[in-house]
């Protein structure tokens, strides 16, 4: 049995589902597959004629070779380019001429391409995402939009990473907890990478991962199966499966910590200090079980306002401004379990360290009551009612899951299944993943010498 | 199209406000005494039927009823934000609002929260420049409850000592991490540099906080939350009958009126400085932010700038700042525009963020689009794909109810009308090349255009 809540990037969407009030079943998202190997998935919300079209390629900042960082992100910017039949630039003009909004992401376990429209045209995306899909130009002109955008990329990068002291340890951080696995280094990439990506570096990233079969239609409202499956047909029926796509992705289980280790950073635009502990976690496609115990653990030990760590540290011992917890539970391979806060003025990162790890190992061995147990599963699924309203994070709920390798049934399981979490597992679960025998990364952010 | 419908009216038990950390007690809706119909205009739109009804405690609610998913919302919005501080005092709208969900009646923070979370409900307030307003989302079949607890905080509202310090706590750690935050500098430099004398460019300082008392706060929240001339909107699973006692009930307490000081608008200068406002921070990459006077939406230039705007700044890739300055030239990851038709401050801004090396280049390719546009204007082809998104992309707006909430509040708080959205289309298809390059003529001057860098820019000269 396999349970799953999800994430696109670094963003957590919380689960879909069910409370007393099960969606309709005209609701229930379906899904089929094309000759082609292509995975449809039909998501209905019939409240307003919109539709949200997504792609989702099964290739990520994870299956990328060594040296070239940063390709699998770039190479999405590059997808908006020209192709054989849409001239330079003009993809994007279509769509907004169409009425249509757009835009696409990259994570380390997969890439996504989206469009919103009014379902009138739904039809005319689906030839557009088709067209890129296999007839792709890059262009190889040294100085041209090629290289153009490998110069926006690394404003990206400036804007994202490196103008944020607080983005920079996090990278630095990430760097050594996931050292020697394929999300060592930022979905971005390094600079120095980046800046060396060819157009035939794009070309070959290209040829191996973008196919029918390597990919994923995401069709979220008003719309019914039927309705999808002729235009998909349509559309995406024609194309060629490769037979290139990658057979295996790089995903391996994240080897435990080495060592435990401070990284501090210290940059003159920090004015205030933030202390946070990184420990390895699990994800909910290693490990279902422990994923969910861990989100309902977590949410009591530092989830928020009510949580044990804020009462303790903030309202009773006024020691920090903020404490949280939480985890990195929906990529595919483990991420890290993290504690962080900011301390009150006057208390030193050392003194907060101490305290908030004192305050853990009492929690830990009193345990967990069975109303705050109950009260933060509860959150956990109505998070999913909430999660209907929007189409957007619907589609990008259940295309993630997929991309994955998460079944229909086992995203609708969530809800049910985190409501039987007890106290006893969700201790546990925390237990195991601090405990005192665990090695860990304290990350200090620390204000430039002589600032303080 | 306006239809009549009357409903009878459910009526409403009196709400018990107090929740005592355990789950809230299921109000009771149908323990009625007798109440007279509740009269309810349906306005049947295009993008979204909305029902408008007076409750009969006199409150005017504007309702879209959504049954597909089990949740309600329901905003309130009374005119009256952070410029409604008294001098001295600024940050006290900012308290007033902080302690809202932070204990009411018998509850504390601690039992407050937890009422909350036993209901999987949210309820907020937040203190803008002009509005102050309240949300509260919760699932349907928890609302009478949800808004039970939303009349407490509105009725009772504690301002009790600990969440108060806190508050504090909080603010000081803004007053020190807003000295590196690239946007609050700029906008520091832009109200400074512009209007430095209008209550828009007040700042919360060590010494305002340290006059704020909960005893202010508590004061303060019923100057702001008062019954005249609240906006009350909803969106969700339930009917006009079932949520106007619920509203009644949990404004109940709010005095009539208040005192408020009235907002002058600003008036921005119609020639900018030469040279750009530079505040130095130590990051790779330079913000740059330009500003220039605009107009309200009862200046007949409105739409042909809006619609203007997409073409200038305001349509993505589709806009010329970004086909120039990210397409073409590799200068940034993204280059924008809006206008802000707010009567108090219309103006027409943007900007972006570039690395230090390239910040002159920059700036330069914005006054040369600009410039542009007056010499040459729009073609016929940039109107016609301005407005099919404009137009075409209206309903994207209609997808939920997070969105019609927000939606229907802002042509509420504007003053738009009921049909404004049915309306709406048609002013943009009205809009032709000539308004458009009158328009572009008048506002697009790049001299109308103060510019601002947050960063280490290099080869720049200096306001």
């Amino acid at each position: 049995m396999k349970r799953i809540l999800v994430a696109a990037g670094l963003l957590a969407f919380a689960v879909a589902g069910a409370s007393a009030e099960a969606a309709p079943a005209a609701n229930t998202p379906s899904s089929f597959t094309l000759d082609n190997g292509m995975q449809v998935v039909v998501v209905p919300d019939h409240r307003a004629p919109v539709v949200t079209h997504m792609v989702w390629y099964r290739v990520g900042a994870a299956d990328e070779a060594p040296g070239k960082s940063g390709i699998a992100h770039l190479f999405e910017h590059v997808m908006f380019k020209q192709t054989k039949n849409i001239g330079p630039e003009e993809f994007t003009s279509i769509v907004q001429r169409s009425g249509g909004q757009l835009n696409a992401f990259t994570s380390w376990d997969y890439t996504a391409y989206f469009e919103r429209v009014h379902k009138d045209q739904l039809g005319k995306m689906m030839e557009l995402e088709a067209e890129r899909m296999v007839n792709l130009i890059i262009n190889d002109d040294p100085k041209g939009p090629f290289i153009s955008e490998r110069d926006v990329v690394k404003e990206e990068r400036r804007q994202r990473i490196e103008n944020n002291p607080g983005a920079l340890l996090q990278e630095m951080v990430l760097n050594e907890f996931w050292k020697g696995h394929p999300y060592e280094i930022t979905v971005i990439g390094l600079m120095d990478e980046v800046a060396a990506l060819t157009p035939q570096d794009g070309l070959d990233f290209y040829r191996e991962y973008y196919s029918p079969e390597n990919a994923i239609l995401v069709v979220a409202g008003d719309v019914t199966e039927e309705d999808v499956r002729v235009l998909a047909e349509e559309h995406y029926g024609p194309l060629q499966p490769t037979g290139q796509a990658h057979s295996g992705r790089k995903w391996q289980p994240v080897a435990p910590l080495a060592e435990t280790k401070l990284i501090t950073h210290s940059d003159p635009k920090v004015r205030q200090p933030v202390w946070s502990r990184y420990y390895l976690g699990t994800s909910f496609k290693r490990d279902p079980e422990t994923a969910l115990a861990l989100e309902v653990g977590l949410e009591v030990l530092g989830g928020g306002m009510t949580s044990r760590l804020y009462q303790s540290l903030v309202e009773e011992q006024k020691l920090a401004i903020n404490i949280a917890t939480f985890a990195w539970t929906t990529l595919h391979d483990e991420g890290p379990a993290v504690i962080y806060g900011t301390p009150v003025s006057g208390v030193s990162l050392e003194a907060l360290d101490a305290a908030v790890m004192a305050e853990i190992e009492k929690i830990l061995a009193g345990g967990f009551t069975e109303a705050e147990v109950v009260r933060a599963r509860n959150k956990l699924a109505a998070t999913a009612i909430y999660q209907q309203d929007s189409q957007s994070s619907m589609a990008n709920h259940y295309g993630a899951n997929l991309a994955l390798g998460f079944t229909l049934e086992e995203i609708a399981a969530y809800p049910d299944e985190v409501r039987q979490v007890t106290p006893e597992q969700a201790l546990a679960a925390v237990r195991a993943v601090f405990g005192a025998d665990k090695n860990y990364i304290t990350s200090h952010l620390l204000p430039a010498e002589g600032d303080l | 199209m306006l239809k009549l419908r009357l409903f009878s009216g459910a009526a409403a038990a009196l709400l018990i406000a107090a929740c005592a950390g355990t789950p809230a007690p299921q109000a009771s809706l149908d323990a009625a005494q007798a109440t007279p119909a509740l009269a309810v205009d349906f306005y049947d739109g295009d993008f979204v039927d909305i029902q408008q009804f007076t409750t009969p405690g006199g409150v005017s609610v504007w309702l879209v009823t959504e049954p597909s998913i089990p949740i309600v919302s329901v905003q309130m919005a009374w005119r009256g934000g952070s410029v409604a501080d008294p001098d001295g005092l600024e940050g006290l709208g900012q308290a007033v609002v902080y302690g809202m969900n932070e204990g009411a009646g018998d509850l504390d923070s601690l039992a407050f929260q937890t009422a909350m979370e036993d209901l999987n409900m949210s309820f907020g307030c937040s203190n803008g420049t002009e509005w102050t307003s309240c949300s509260a989302t919760m699932l349907s079949e928890n609302a009478a409850s949800s808004m039970a607890l939303v009349a407490s905080a509105l009725t009772a509202p504690r301002y009790d000592e600990g969440p108060f310090q806190r508050f504090l706590r909080e603010q000081e750690v803004s007053l020190k991490t807003r000295e590196t935050s690239a946007g609050y500098l700029a906008w520091r430099a832009q109200s400074q540099a512009l209007y430095p004398d209008h209550p828009f460019a007040r700042e919360v300082t060590p010494e305002s906080l340290a006059a704020l008392t909960p005893e202010l706060a508590r004061s303060h929240m019923r100057a702001l939350m008062r019954k005249d001339g609240l906006l009350v909107t909803a969106v969700g699973n339930i009917s006009p009958e079932d949520l106007a006692p619920l509203i009644d009930n949990a404004v109940a307490a709010l005095p009539e009126t208040s005192d408020l000081p009235p907002v002058t608008p600003v008036a921005l200068p119609q020639t900018a400085a030469a040279d750009p406002v530079i505040v130095p921070l130590p990051q790779p990459q330079s913000l740059v932010r330009f500003i220039g006077p605009a107009m309200d939406r009862a200046n007949p230039d409105y739409f042909p700038a809006y619609v203007l705007n997409y073409t200038f700044g305001g349509g993505g890739f589709e806009s010329r700042l970004m086909k120039t300055l990210r397409v073409e030239k590799g200068l940034t990851y993204g280059v924008s525009s809006s206008i802000d038709p707010n009567p108090s401050f219309t103006v027409w801004s943007g900007g972006g963020q570039t690395k230090n090396e390239s910040a002159g280049d920059f700036i330069t390719g914005i006054r040369e689009e600009m410039q542009k546009f007056i010499e040459g204007g729009v073609t016929e082809a940039e109107l016609s794909d301005a407005k099919a998104y404009l137009i075409g992309s209206y309903p994207l707006g209609f997808d939920s109810n997070a969105k019609i909430a927000s939606n229907i509040m802002s042509v509420r708080q504007d003053d738009l009308g009921v049909d404004y959205f049915d309306r709406r289309n048609a002013l943009i298809e009205a809009v032709t090349l000539e308004d458009v390059n009158r328009a572009a003529a008048t506002y697009l001057a790049p001299g109308r255009y103060s510019f601002f860098v947050v960063g280490e820019p290099k080869g720049l000269t200096a306001e």
